[in-house]
């Protein structure tokens, strides 16, 4: 017989004190993961509290339940396993609405939006490979400056170089979207050194591209995607000893920075042999132009509808990512099979997380060895 | 001529045993140029080979050679892209070649007397031939860009590789055994190759992993567990061909999907009549004059069944 979950348990104790439920809290914390069912608690005084995510799926604001005569609120959701979700607590007090991190959670997670706590389902585990590795030997992150004549201004970006750089040897380049924030919020320099010490991903020159106008620049922006193949990458090729074909180029980035590499790409076909797009919001409308997604989106419904009309293969391989509880996850099922027909391999893959940066952090490893394979296959020490 | 194939050295030291099985004093020439940026880290190696190595440090020389003459490093630029163009060809071809032989193979008859005639039986070992062919394709067109690369590189006339090579022979003129130590076999192999390494026959070589890949005919290379999963055996490149009659698959238990019977016993028929011999940890085979393969050695057989002994030529 299955048992009971842990709040149901403490549902039927005979009597509720403060201590018992001091108790449950300190034993349980929050949320409280019991097979495929994850259980949120928030201790206080309040007319209402909600827990509140954005999984596709869940009801969005997900009241909780005081249990009675207690300071104790909860509910109870399914989690299936190795589902990361985050979330917060928002309390109602008369027309007073407050939203704030789990305090009962530790697990937080960074984004610039600010924080989250994180609900990490059944057999979710941050992969070692994204944790610091003492054994990995650094590569180097740093500064560069150049004068951009399409999107005249200047433009500051990271440079990695792996360890061991090796200027009688050519290494195949990463352009990165939103690329101080994947190095901060995806840990993406610490995840690079561990797996080219791995042998997972070939050594490479990573570029960490920040936007200036995010929402301006990358839904197909004509000087962004000039600036992107025609200046940033000579000047990268002048200064580093980088593979001369379009297969050692790839583009990468998430969300918008997902549309940005696919529309560079497309308005330079060949110039990038290979894309990395994670939760891309490729939103487009089978008919109308009602898509939901605010005016933001417009330019991007505009060129995602012109590419599906007319596909063509802009460039070899496209890894895509997203994740199943993000709204994102039904245009990019279907954006997969629309680039395959153009003649692009795609390896799409799903995961059960949301439209952040761990989600995309964790698909690294995958989307890096497919594109770039380390010399793993070629080493037999 | 004599040859002792090792497994992994890095949990079971068998390399001293091996060295000093040979009964040779003097100086013994090493090319551990796999090990890349770190093969002037020989401490422990040396030590292994009773103190008696002579790095040939051909990783170190091939830097210098690509430092000093632009005219090789242009051609090894444009070589590596070609080559790795042919690899990606090269696959495309060998995935959909391999996924018609385990579509096939999927329609034999499970009853073993019923296998053997039918007509899927007939159809595996022609889609296997298919990727036979396949295999050969790769390696002459590989052929033809080692060729483009000597002429274009100028290898044979170029003055610092000359240098080199004229070096790299006074330095093993007086060796009475050689050592090839595991590491990149792709580094490994190309640096042989630039400086036209050869071993006397007469003079007895110890090699293990990527250096006993090496010292075959035809050189396999594979992961079963790399980040992107299993993917198909690939055949890389021609070895020295000092051991005849063996694909090495040094770290199998390791690297290979041993509870696969029908992968395995498909990678064995596409080798055939090669036998495909598992170098793991601890496993030393020596090849005498004869050039046999002892029975100790652990083989795939046509069935995906690992067999040593008698049993395994069976």
């Amino acid at each position: 017989m299955r048992r009971k979950l842990a709040i149901n348990r403490l549902r039927e104790q005979p009597e509720l004190t403060h201590e018992v439920v001091s108790a449950f809290v300190d034993k349980y914390r929050s949320p409280i993961i019991e097979g495929q069912h994850a259980t949120f608690l928030f201790r206080g005084h309040a007319d209402e509290v909600f827990v509140r995510h954005r999984v596709v799926g869940l009801p969005d604001p997900l009241p909780m339940k005081q249990i009675p005569n207690t300071d104790l609120w909860a509910a109870t959701s399914d989690l299936p396993a190795g589902s990361r979700v985050e979330y917060q607590l928002e309390t109602r007090n008369g027309d007073h609405y407050e939203r704030f991190n789990d305090p009962l959670n530790p697990l937080v997670a960074h984004s610039p939006m600010g924080s989250s706590s994180v609900c990490a389902g059944e057999g979710y585990h941050v992969p070692d490979w994204a944790l610091h590795d003492p054994e990995a030997r650094p590569g180097d992150l740093v500064e560069h400056q150049m004068r951009s004549k399409a999107l005249r201004r200047e433009q500051s970006m990271l440079i990695y170089t792996p360890a061991r750089f090796n200027t009688v040897l050519r290494y195949p380049l990463l352009v990165v979207h939103d690329g101080p924030e994947y190095v901060q919020f995806a840990a993406m320099k610490t995840v690079l050194d561990n797996l080219i010490h791995r042998l997972d991903v070939a050594p490479m020159v990573v570029a960490f591209v920040p936007p200036h106008d995010r929402m301006r620049e990358y839904p197909n922006f004509a000087p962004h995607a000039r600036f992107m193949a025609r200046e940033l990458l000579p000047e990268l090729e002048s200064r580093y000893p980088l593979l001369d074909s379009a297969s050692g180029r790839c583009i990468m980035g998430g969300s918008f920075g997902g549309v940005a590499s696919v529309s560079t790409a497309y308005r330079y076909p060949g110039v990038f042999g290979s894309l990395l797009i994670q939760s891309a919001s490729l939103v487009f409308t089978d008919i109308g132009q009602d898509h939901g997604g605010g005016p933001a989106f417009d330019p991007v419904v505009k060129f995602v509808n012109r590419y599906r009309a007319k596909p063509t293969r802009f460039t070899d391989r496209i890894y895509m990512s997203c994740g199943i509880y993000e709204p994102l996850i039904t245009p990019n099922r279907s954006m997969v099979s629309v680039f395959r027909e153009a003649g692009i391999t795609v390896k799409y893959e799903e995961t059960r997380d949301g439209h952040n940066w761990d989600n995309w952090r964790d698909r690294l490893r995958s989307g890096l060895s497919w594109l770039f394979p380390g010399p793993q296959k070629y080493v037999y020490e | 001529m004599r040859t002792i194939l090792l497994g992994p050295q890095r949990f079971t030291v068998r390399a001293t045993a091996a060295l000093r099985s040979l009964d040779t004093t003097g100086p013994v020439a090493v090319i551990n140029a796999g090990w890349e940026e770190r093969e002037d880290d020989i401490t422990e190696l040396d030590a292994a080979l009773d103190h008696r190595m002579r790095g040939l440090r051909l990783y170190h020389r091939l830097t210098d050679v690509l430092r000093k003459d632009p005219e090789f490093g242009a051609a090894a630029s444009r070589f590596r892209d070609r080559h790795d163009e042919l690899t990606g060809l090269y696959r495309i071809r060998l995935d959909h070649a391999m996924n018609g032989v385990y579509a096939v193979q999927h329609q034999i008859p499970s009853h073993p007397a019923r296998a053997h005639q039918s007509a899927a039986y007939r159809a595996l070992h022609d889609a296997v031939a298919g990727v036979r062919a396949i295999d050969q394709w790769y390696v002459a067109e590989l052929d033809r860009l080692y060729l483009e690369l000597e002429v274009e590189g100028g290898v044979n006339t170029s003055e610092v590789i000359g240098w080199h090579r004229a070096e790299i022979r006074t330095l093993q003129n007086d060796c009475v055994a050689w050592v090839l130590p595991g590491g990149n076999i792709r580094t490994l192999m190309s640096v042989l190759r630039l400086f036209a390494v050869t071993i006397p026959p007469e003079v007895p070589v110890v090699g293990w992993s990527a250096g006993a890949m090496a010292l075959t005919e035809r050189i396999a290379i594979f992961h079963d567990y790399g980040p992107d999963g299993a993917r198909e055996t690939e055949l890389f490149d021609t070895g020295l061909g000092r051991v005849r009659g063996l694909v090495a698959f040094p770290h199998a238990r390791r690297r290979l999907r041993m509870d696969a019977p029908d992968r395995l016993g498909i990678l064995a028929m596409r080798f055939a009549p090669a036998q495909c011999v598992l170098l793991d940890d601890g496993v030393i085979l020596d090849i005498g004059p004869d050039g046999l393969i002892p029975d100790v050695a652990r083989r795939v057989g046509g069935d995906g069944l690992i067999r040593s002994g008698e049993e395994a030529l069976a």
